[in-house]
């Protein structure tokens, strides 16, 4: 494998393969990306896979949420069906003092152009009759939906090859330094080296900045999910916590829990999540559950994507975030303007790692 | 519920190692998935004449059957159709019979899952009439069910050999046993005695074909195909430990070949990385009958000495002459096993700088000296 590129991406989950995408479609940059593992193993692959914005706050996160979700169609034109489907996104609320909240939620994400609607029950039960009678009612929009992400990491790789960017997989970074103005990108497989280099790595984020001396401050946050037998279509929308997958299947996922890189699932949340299941859809009791999963998520510690240069790393970048299937195809296009040296279509100082420092000095 | 010793699983393991806790006054809980107590001993028509000295040497559903038996003498509650489905945060652990789910308090916990086959992958290996060496086995054994009338075995290891004889038995037409390798795996050659079974070495099957169902199959043998008109395939390729449970139990694994894969690590009581967790039999790491009924005897006389249930002295005793047995008949039917074993033991005795006992001393001796 050739040793030197223009452009080296550390990891290959949603995110990194999306920015390995997107360099790749202007043909003008020889690229490798890097995965410790093979695409799908860790988050990427152990996830609900929502597209989703509408109660995301405030509102300039929900907006950066809603361009990525508009994305979504003229992506499949590009690199093929990875189901992407708008079935329209339901938050129930329990109890009239929210409905307060939803209205108010409605008002600010008017402001950037996205449509919510608060719903009374009734309103909520003619959408989704399976929803339960107990709920207060919901906030509701047609902008969300879900995707497959399995098909859509796998088309995000397999169109960045098809434009020339290489992979290589099951090979961890271990040292990255910088060396006569290129990095040396150390990998069980031999030194690399390139002119730019991106940290895409998710929940490995924090150990590959320690690597170029930089924190990164995000947290790593198990969610587990419990999966059905599979049932005759009877949901349609995706709900909070809840979906219907095509093959009927049922995905069911509420928990986050700060345990570190553990991948278990444990009885005391799988029941807990099943109790909640039937809270909202109450005709899950009679439903058996096959199999139970558990993802790391990425949690910066405001929350909010970690998009652009690493400050004090000359061609240095790095992308770290929650809602990396969400985001993916506006963080490719974003990251493809940066590292072209163009101004991007979004203003990113927002999202920018020095953000923290300034945290800390008014701390 | 709360109990002294909870066994996951009701196979040999599991049943021995019942009986040894609740005979010396353990209140002692097993639960099995299956609606029967025995495990795989079920469909086992083989004779066993290498069994610890404790056994008399008999057939394995006779063993099963008498392990049943011995157990329900005995105050021991056991619950069949119940399933281990996961581990609260306090330690205990969900068992349901698939109507509720209930929390099971153990002081400890001997989990015996036993192994899965391995299967072979091949074009045309979805077909109807290919299944492993342990399913023929169920169909002819215990459903009274003939799998085919012409068959090819995959593999020569025992178990491969110890089904082929089964087969031939009930009247299939064994055409051969393929082995890739220039040698059967087994080296037990009484297993193949009195019967007419070619054996095709230094050979693959390269597919099988058939309209539904396997019809033809083609074997490569150095170079050269041949092909054979056969409806069963039985793949035996051995076996790999179930080590998901233990994994909810946050057990450290570790890799052996020889063993069949990733396993839990143990220690020589065979206790896994998680305090009070125990492990015994197949999932311990490919074995023979005498060696799955020896390790759970051997996990429960630990328990019992841990929980000063008897007297040390004795269980001493005890421990030295189990383990004796372990070495003579895993030294005899599968000594690279037991070299494995050994090495799992001993690393986790070195990464842990608990001392070996003393009564091992001979076993680990005539491991290096052998």
């Amino acid at each position: 494998m050739k040793k030197s590129y223009d452009v080296i991406v550390v990891g290959s989950g949603v995110v990194g393969s999306s920015i390995t995408y997107h360099l790749s479609e202007e043909r003008n940059k020889e690229i490798l990306s890097i995965d410790k593992d093979f695409p799908l193993s860790g988050t990427s692959g152990s996830t609900q896979a929502w597209v989703w914005v509408h109660n995301k706050t405030p509102a300039w996160y929900g907006e950066l949420n809603m361009y990525s979700a508009e994305l979504y169609s003229f992506l499949e034109r590009k690199i093929g069906d990875v189901e992407y489907k708008r079935t329209g996104g339901i938050a129930p609320f329990f109890s009239e003092a929210d409905r307060e909240k939803a209205l108010r939620l409605a008002e600010k994400q008017a402001e950037v152009g996205i449509k919510v609607e608060v719903l009374s029950r009734d309103e909520v039960l003619e959408k989704e009759p399976s929803l339960s009678r107990s709920i207060a009612g919901a906030t509701y929009s047609k902008i969300d939906g879900n995707v497959n992400p399995f098909r859509l990491i796998e088309l995000y790789i397999r169109a960045a090859r098809k434009n020339g960017a290489k992979f290589s997989f099951y090979n961890p970074v271990m040292d990255i330094t910088k060396e006569n103005g290129l990095f040396k990108v150390t990998t069980q497989d031999g030194d690399y080296f390139s002119n730019q280099l991106v940290l895409a790595g998710g929940p490995w984020s924090k150990s590959l900045g320690k690597l170029l001396g930089i924190d990164v401050p995000i947290k790593q946050v198990r969610g587990q999910i419990v999966v059905t037998e599979p049932l005759r279509p009877f949901l349609s929308h995706t709900i909070g916590g809840v979906r219907q997958a095509d093959n009927g299947e049922v995905l069911i996922g509420y928990s986050k829990e700060e345990v570190g890189y553990d991948l278990r699932s444990t009885l005391d949340i799988v029941q807990d999540t099943a109790r909640m299941a039937i809270d909202f859809v109450p005709a899950l009791e009679k439903v058996n559950v096959v199999r139970c999963f558990s993802g790391i998520r990425v949690m910066p510690e405001d929350g909010f994507p970690i998009l652009g240069g690493i400050p004090g790393i000359e061609k240095g970048y790095i992308a770290a975030m929650h809602s990396g299937i969400t985001l993916s195809p506006l963080v490719g296009t974003l990251m493809t303007e940066l590292l072209s040296g163009g101004e991007t279509s979004i203003d990113l100082e927002r999202y920018s790692l020095n953000r923290f420092d300034s945290l800390q000095s008014i701390g | 519920m709360n109990t002294d010793l909870l066994i996951v699983g009701g196979g040999p393991a599991g049943l021995n190692a019942a009986y040894k806790a609740a005979s010396n006054g353990l209140k002692t809980t097993v639960i099995d998935r299956w609606f029967t107590l025995g495990g795989q001993l079920n469909q086992q028509t083989q004779f066993y004449n290498n069994l610890p000295q404790h056994f008399e040497n008999q057939r394995g559903y006779q063993l099963a059957n008498y392990l049943i038996d011995r157990l329900r003498k005995l105050d021991v509650k056991i619950l069949e159709n119940h399933k281990m489905i996961g581990a609260y945060n306090n330690g205990s652990i969900g068992v349901t019979d698939g109507k509720s789910t209930f929390q099971v308090q153990a002081a400890n916990v001997i989990m015996t899952t036993g192994a899965m086959e391995e299967p072979d992958i091949f074009p045309g290996w979805t077909l109807p009439g290919v299944m492993t060496a342990g399913a023929a086995q169920i169909l002819i054994n215990r459903e009274r069910v003939l799998p085919g009338k012409r068959a090819l075995i995959l593999g020569s290891n025992n178990f491969a050999l110890e089904v082929a004889r089964q087969l031939n038995d009930c009247g299939v037409a064994v055409k051969g046993i393929v082995e890739s390798r220039n040698e059967l795996l087994s080296q037990n050659d009484e297993l193949l005695c009195e019967v007419d079974i070619p054996v095709l070495l230094d050979s693959a099957i390269e597919r099988a074909i058939g309209k539904g169902e396997v019809e033809k199959v083609y074997v490569n043998t150095d170079g050269i195909e041949s092909v054979y008109d056969v409806d069963l395939i039985c793949i035996a390729k051995g076996m790999t430990p179930i080590f998901e449970p233990f994994e909810i139990m946050s057990c450290d694994l570790t890799y052996q070949e020889k063993l069949g894969g990733w396993l839990p690590k143990y220690d020589s009581r065979f206790e896994t990385t998680s305090p009070s967790v125990y492990i015994a039999g197949n999932a311990a790491g490919i074995t023979n009958i005498g060696g799955i009924l020896l390790t759970g005897e051997i996990a429960a006389a630990s328990i019992l000495e841990k929980s000063n249930a008897a007297n040390s002295l004795k269980i001493e005793e005890e421990k030295k002459y189990l383990w004796g047995e372990l070495y003579r008949i895993e030294s005899a039917e599968n000594p690279s096993a037991l070299d494995a074993r050994l090495d799992v033991i001993r690393n986790f005795h070195h990464e842990t700088g608990i001392q070996l006992p003393v009564y091992l001393d001979s076993v680990f001796g005539g491991l290096t000296n052998g």
